[in-house]
């Protein structure tokens, strides 16, 4: 008898979980891994909200970046994408063009759009629609260490290439182990990384619908980065250092300037708080210019909780608190207006070097199957970093690869 | 042995049908699994190569061939087949023949063998992906143990970058490969030294052969069977590998290290293009599979034919052979 009533007692207590479970609805977000501080600033919102909303259960899942993508993919195939995911922008395209983001048009009101700095909605935007919304936003700048250029005798950082060039020989003249610019030749952003050059030269990556890298600008944006390597002016051998390795490097102090973004601050910060840097805009060629990226928050139309996401969106993840904690901490530019009014930004004139590039930023270009056309010019860089091949012909070559993969779509 | 005793028991002729078909009834289940677990990734990614894929994985309609026509006339293909060829032969070919003196010298009576063995097979335990990490660093331009060692051997006078050309990364990568190759290929040595019968070589002493003859005539044949189990498990394993050139390179710079297998990551999850990335991993199946059915019938018929001419070496051979499989 007592035997049958445990029983029944564990089936009720069993049956009630289930029911419960049932009626909570879930909400999976996956997020990619910033710094350490990622898992704690989601998991702040995550508490913000379920107080607001007892009934939600909402599950936060960090990522690395370099998995990212991939486990997203599969997911998809799978058919368990999660509700919410923190993605690069340049993703939303493929997204978007497989009817997998969900438009956020009906959900967004003109109040709540308008917390944001415009610009930074665009690269979201696809065929007029706003497909997510910017959560992270950086923009690249010079830095220079300010001990190795004033041991140059140089006092100001360079505002032109040619300025660049003139400088990162008096720094190289300053000793054996020090590197005037440095220049990275190796694995992700590596394009990026040329693509400063090739905007301030007046070029474009894509031109009327065929690639622009091959173009008079993008010849002679190649051809200065080249002639930096002859004179000795960079690391030696550049495609042996990717973007980390460089920036080790500037730490170390071993490097005159180096164009990055606005987390080596955070890096210097920790790894070598004795640096004494500057931060400047991009050298100027024909033209001012710098990348910018965002990464966007977006809900899978696949979704069956697709009010709650909304609600954990506009309430918890963009609510002016955790959108001010967020920057803070990973060390990004404000994407809100209520951010960029605090103190914390406005007083800061290192970060104010990059928010007064933004109006010359450009994005990457919203197409479809845009790592290949990166890893295509990645291809032609090292080609040229190397020796292997000269500018114009390497540039011309990958350039009529990214057609082919253009004409595809 | 079967017919002899059907013969004498007398049984008819369906009795013996039955107890022919038996044990192939027994290992009906274990066939099907098998077939199933083997059998279906593999007409899952040919339906894939025959079909356009998004980046999803969703099937989108039938293309025929132009998978595979869009792999060949890609322009990094012939050069990603020669990379596969040289890489699979230069680490299979120096493994297989690096690790013969290791073993021999191990298979010595010596003292602190026991602890020279385990040394030997430490690589082992460390994972690909460790290792690559760990020789990435040692390789650094700038602070790398390697430069720093020949530097204060007075080899080099100025660091060399090994990983940033073509003309070192690869090479550099290959001898690595040899060398997380070998603690697998002494093992399966020794396991056959192990298992040789000591009066042939008692015998060659008494004879008064010399070390080479004896290494020659003797050893080496015997080896043999071993030596191709080596071969065709490293060539698998080599052909297919991934993490250590991934952790070093990525095929940079230029492709100039990338092989099948990283390229393939590449097209299938930076690309998005699952649909050729099916079709190269099919014809990456297809090469190793004409591979190990060829060599698996040369080396076959060789040791059938040495078995016939020298009779006892060779069975003792493959009873050791199956020996070292199943330890």
């Amino acid at each position: 008898m007592r035997k049958g009533l445990r029983i029944l007692l564990g089936v009720g207590i069993l049956a009630s979980a289930i029911v419960s479970a049932e009626a909570k609805p879930q909400l999976r977000v996956v997020v990619a891994y910033y710094s350490a501080a990622t898992q704690g600033i989601f998991e702040g919102m995550v508490k913000d909200f379920t107080a607001a909303h007892p009934d939600a259960d909402i599950k936060v899942e960090v990522v690395n970046w370099d998995n990212l993508q991939q486990r997203l993919t599969t997911d998809i195939a799978g058919g368990t994408a999660p509700d919410i995911a923190l993605i690069g922008t340049r993703w939303l395209v493929d997204f978007v063009k497989n009817d997998i983001a969900e438009p956020l048009d009906s959900y967004i009101t003109p109040d709540f759009k308008a917390r944001f700095i415009e610009s930074f909605l665009t690269p979201s935007t696809i065929n007029g629609k706003l497909y997510g919304l910017p959560v992270a936003a950086s923009a690249r700048a010079m830095y220079f260490n300010r001990e190795l250029l004033t041991k140059a005798g140089i006092k100001d950082p360079p505002e032109n290439w040619d300025g660049l060039v003139a400088d990162a020989k008096k720094i190289k003249a300053v000793g054996n182990d020090v590197y005037g610019f440095a220049l990275q030749g190796k694995e992700i952003e590596t394009d990026a990384y040329w693509y400063y050059s090739l905007w301030t030269h007046g070029g474009e990556l894509i031109d009327n619908g065929k690639s622009g890298i091959a173009s008079k600008g993008g010849v002679e944006a190649l051809t200065l980065y080249r002639s930096l390597i002859d004179q000795g002016l960079t690391e030696p051998d550049p495609t042996g250092y990717n973007r980390q390795d460089v920036e080790r490097l500037f730490k170390q102090g071993r490097i005159g300037m180096i164009l990055t973004g606005p987390w080596l601050r955070g890096q210097i910060k920790t790894d070598a708080p004795n640096l004494n840097y500057g931060i400047a805009p991009i050298p100027a060629g024909s033209a001012k210019a710098t990348y910018g990226v965002t990464d966007t928050l977006m809900v899978f139309k696949s979704s069956q909780q697709k009010k709650l996401a909304w609600q954990f969106l506009t309430e918890a993840a963009f609510s002016p608190k955790w959108r001010i904690e967020f920057t803070t901490k990973e060390g990004f530019l404000p994407v809100t207006k209520v951010e960029a009014e605090q103190p914390q930004f406005t007083n800061d004139p290192q970060l104010k070097a990059f928010t007064d590039m933004l109006p010359y930023a450009h994005f990457a270009p919203p197409i479809p199957n845009w790592e290949q056309m990166a890893d295509a010019t990645i291809r032609a860089l090292q080609k040229v970093y190397t020796g292997e091949a000269k500018p114009e012909a390497a540039l011309k070559e990958a350039a009529s690869s990214i057609d082919s993969i253009l004409q595809q779509q | 042995m079967h017919d002899a005793s059907a013969v004498q028991s007398g049984v008819t002729s369906s009795e013996r049908l039955g107890r022919r078909a038996a044990p192939y009834i027994l290992i009906l289940p274990s066939i099907i699994l098998a077939f199933w677990i083997i059998g279906y990734p593999i007409w899952d990614v040919a339906n894939m190569s025959l079909h356009a894929v998004n980046r999803f994985g969703q099937l989108k309609g039938f293309a025929g061939f132009d998978n595979f026509s869009h792999l060949v006339t890609e322009p990094i293909f012939a050069g990603c087949l020669f990379r596969t060829l040289i890489w699979t032969v230069s680490v299979v070919g120096g493994t297989v023949i690096l690790s013969m003196p290791i073993a021999l010298i191990l298979n010595e009576n010596f003292g602190g063998r026991r602890i020279a063995r385990i040394i030997i097979m430490l690589p082992w335990a460390v994972s690909l992906t460790m290792s690559g990490i760990v020789w990435r660093w040692a390789l650094d331009g700038q602070s790398g143990m390697v430069n720093a060692t020949l530097f204060n051997l007075g080899i080099i006078h100025r660091p060399i970058a090994w990983l940033a050309t073509a003309g070192t990364a690869f090479p550099v990568e290959i001898a690595i490969g040899i060398l997380v190759s070998i603690p697998f290929t002494v093992t399966v040595y020794l396991g056959g030294l192990a298992s040789f019968p000591v009066e042939i070589f008692e015998a060659a002493k008494i004879d008064g052969a010399s070390p080479w003859q004896e290494w020659r005539y003797l050893t080496l044949p015997l080896l043999r069977p071993f030596i191709n189990i080596a071969l065709v498990l490293n060539t698998i394993y080599v052909f297919n590998s991934f993490p250590l050139i991934w952790v070093m390179t990525q095929g940079d710079p230029a492709n100039s290290t990338d092989i099948f297998v990283t390229w393939l990551y590449k097209l299938a999850f930076r690309y998005g293009k699952l649909d050729v990335a099916a079709a190269l991993s099919l014809v990456m199946f297809l090469i190793l599979l004409s591979f190990t059915i060829a060599y698996s019938t040369l080396a076959m018929r060789d040791e059938e034919e040495s078995s016939k001419s020298t009779g006892a070496p060779g069975s003792a051979g493959a009873g050791a052979q199956t020996g070292a499989i199943s330890t």
